[in-house]
């Protein structure tokens, strides 16, 4: 009795009916999909190991063939190169200020794109989001043009910092429209029905709903500041950051001193993203054992 | 708390062309429960919200306590609005959403926690100060928002559906719950519904809206009873209508001739001999008559199908010229087996008379749905 009871009905029709799904549960097919996985990892992250690998080999020009022995000359090096740490103080810097631009900036265009009902919302979306589309090159120059010309500011950290932030901005933007969009409207009118005047709302009901968005947006604007070369180098006249300054000598042949910034940077971003994902589990569960 | 009145004189709502409310005056004395019943899209909300200052009316004014507020934000406005969706703001405590107004305007931590406990306790979630919307049920979530709409001491409280989204059983337990608070606060109540039967039991009077328009202002009995257009009379209750010409009047009662027969009814203001006209009564005032009752207007008619409610029986007739009659019967314990034949009585006076001019058809069709909607459900028993 107790053995008829328990079987489960038998409900794989479906995917005897898919050839597709057969011919990948076959032998052949089995090997032929993890052929294709072991393929899409090797080309993934081959070039990250031998890159890695490479900051540690004594020989003077990136190589893992040409193996002179383990060394961690070419981080000490780093530390040593002025133009180097110059350069990493110049990216920090601009990508904080890039940060204290860009999320205010994207957030007002946000909120006026949602919240204003105007025939002219399609026309300034378009208008803000260009910057995105525009080549960086193109931002670059006509940053660097604009503050000299306007406002006789010489090409420099600031105003590379004011080209990065003008399409960063934008990116913002997106964010936190999606995530208004999400917002419940009828929470604004609630709000201005008990009292409360625009402002105070927006600290008390809108702010706190866009926290985990500003945080988020404040995560993609460094990322895109620190990385970003087209825009920068074009606008950032005689000064210089870390990418630029990589760029730059990438004429005179490459050292592995390259290599081990990259690997400064892979175990600062895995790092950087574990805490980040153990924090949010841990967030997770501290809700979960509120409720 | 005091409540003060409401004035609306002249409101008009016009969008892109379509007018939402047409020209409404309408004056609610302070401290009145107030029902606005109608249908969706009659313009309900839109009033609500052109007196809660959200929209502003293409013309008119309104006036709260005699004073004009159409200068007036929402957020300077002294009424207090409950939402449909309740809006309570998710990422804050019970008691941080019932303090709400109060921190808006300035008290200190202190105070409003104080205040909002007392609140709170006014509709018993004192034990629910610190938990979060979400972990409410739904009926507690409905007593914070209305916590929290109250503690901003509003002389006026605009109430926009807010039992919609209640099971059948919380609904009418939050129907005398506001209704004994509405009493205990005396702030003024203006409540937005759809359903009649809300209305009906709450409402110290109800306006009926049909199309932008206010059709009848009065109290639920006079709403009930003295319908003053076809319209108010097919969408509160069900009627059974019969339709004819107007053939004598007199005394306050009119004789209508029509394909099913001759009957009398209460004669409505504007019918004379002649007209067009409806016949309408409701199905618990229509009832069986006996060999020798003198009951004024008699049918005969088939029983097509019953259906018991416990006390009550609701059978549906059709007489010869095919109109269904609805009727509710007091359970007795007699039978009226389906297919048996019925001899069908009301009174006059239970009866009105209306012009078929203005909305007949609509509150035929209404009515109509109404019986298929009944027939419908026999079917399925039966």
């Amino acid at each position: 009795m107790s053995a008829t009871v328990g079987e489960p009905p038998v409900l794989d029709v479906g995917v005897r009916a898919n050839s597709g799904a057969r011919f990948f549960a076959s032998g052949a097919g089995s090997v032929l999909i993890k052929l294709y996985l072991g393929v899409f990892f090797v080309v993934l992250f081959a070039p990250i190991v031998i890159m890695v690998a490479a900051a540690f080999n004594a020989y003077p020009s990136p190589s893992i063939t040409i193996w002179q022995g383990f060394t961690l000359k070419w981080f000490a090096a780093i530390f040593n190169d002025a133009r180097m740490m110059t350069g990493l103080m110049n990216s920090l810097l601009i990508a904080c200020g890039v940060i204290v631009i860009a999320i205010p900036l994207g957030l007002a265009g946000a909120l006026l794109l949602t919240r204003l009902e105007s025939r002219a919302n399609g026309f300034l979306y378009t208008v803000l989001v260009a910057p995105i589309m525009i080549p960086g090159i193109v931002l670059g120059c006509t940053s660097m043009i604009f503050w000299r010309d306007a406002f006789g500011v010489d090409a420099g950290l600031f105003t590379a910092m004011m080209a990065q932030a003008s399409f960063i901005a934008s990116y913002c933007l997106l964010l936190f429209m999606a995530r208004l969009s999400r917002q419940d409207r009828s929470l604004d009118e609630a709000a201005a029905d008990l009292g409360a005047t625009p402002f105070f709302t927006f600290r008390r009901v809108t702010l706190p709903f866009l926290a985990p968005t500003i945080a988020t947006a404040s995560v993609l604007a460094f990322l895109q500041s620190i990385e970003n070369f087209p825009t920068t180098f074009f606008a950032i006249g005689p000064d210089y950051t870390l990418v630029t300054e990589i760029a730059s000598r990438m004429r005179f042949g490459l050292s592995p001193m390259i290599n081990a910034i990259g690997v400064i940077f892979i175990v600062v971003t895995v790092v950087a993203s574990l805490i980040w994902a153990s924090s949010r589990v841990r967030a997770e569960r501290q809700a979960r054992a509120g409720a | 708390m005091d409540g003060k009145s409401v004035e609306l004189s002249g409101i008009t709502m016009v969008f892109d062309g379509y007018t939402a409310v047409h020209p409404t005056d309408l004056t609610i004395p302070a401290g009145e429960f107030h029902s606005i019943l109608g249908p969706s899209g009659c313009g309900k909300t839109t009033l609500l919200r052109i007196l809660s200052g959200f929209q502003r009316p293409s013309r008119g004014h309104v006036l709260i306590g005699g004073e004009p507020v159409d200068h007036l934000p929402a957020n300077r406005r002294p009424t207090a609005m409950i939402f449909q969706s309740l809006a309570l703001f998710p990422r804050m405590s019970v008691r941080d959403n019932v303090a709400f107004g109060l921190e808006a305007r300035g008290m200190g931590r202190r105070e409003r926690s104080q205040k909002a406990d007392e609140l709170l306790a006014l509709v018993a979630l004192e034990a629910h100060a610190d938990k979060r919307p979400d972990q409410l049920s739904g009926g507690q979530r409905q007593r914070v928002a209305v916590a929290r709409a109250l503690a901003v001491e509003p002389a006026v409280l605009c109430l926009d559906e807010p039992l919609s989204a209640l099971d059948l059983k919380l609904r009418q337990h939050m129907r005398t719950e506001l209704r004994s608070l509405q009493k205990r606060t005396g702030v003024t109540f203006i409540y937005i519904t759809h359903d009649q039967g809300e209305a009906l039991t709450m409402s110290d009077r109800i306006s009926v809206m049909n199309k932008g328009r206010i059709e009848q202002v009065g109290t639920p009995t006079e709403i009930y009873d003295a319908p003053a257009t076809p319209f108010v009379a097919g969408f509160v209750g069900e009627q059974n209508v019969f339709a004819g010409r107007v053939t004598a009047i007199e005394n306050g009662f009119a004789r209508l001739d029509g394909p099913g027969g001759t009957f009398t009814g209460r004669r409505m203001v504007d019918v004379s001999v002649g007209d067009e006209a409806i016949l309408m009564v409701r199905p618990e005032r229509t009832g069986l008559a006996g060999p020798d009752a003198d009951d004024g207007n008699r049918l005969s008619a088939r029983v097509e199908g019953r259906e018991l409610e416990g006390p009550y029986l609701n059978l549906v007739a059709r007489d010869a010229t095919g109109r269904r009659i609805v009727l509710h019967l007091a359970n007795d314990g007699r039978a009226h087996p389906e297919g048996g034949p019925a001899v069908i009585g009301f009174k006059p006076e239970d009866a009105i008379v209306m012009t078929a001019a203005r909305g007949a058809a609509e509150a035929a069709a209404r009515v109509d749905g109404a019986g298929a909607d009944t027939v419908g459900r026999l079917g399925a028993r039966g």
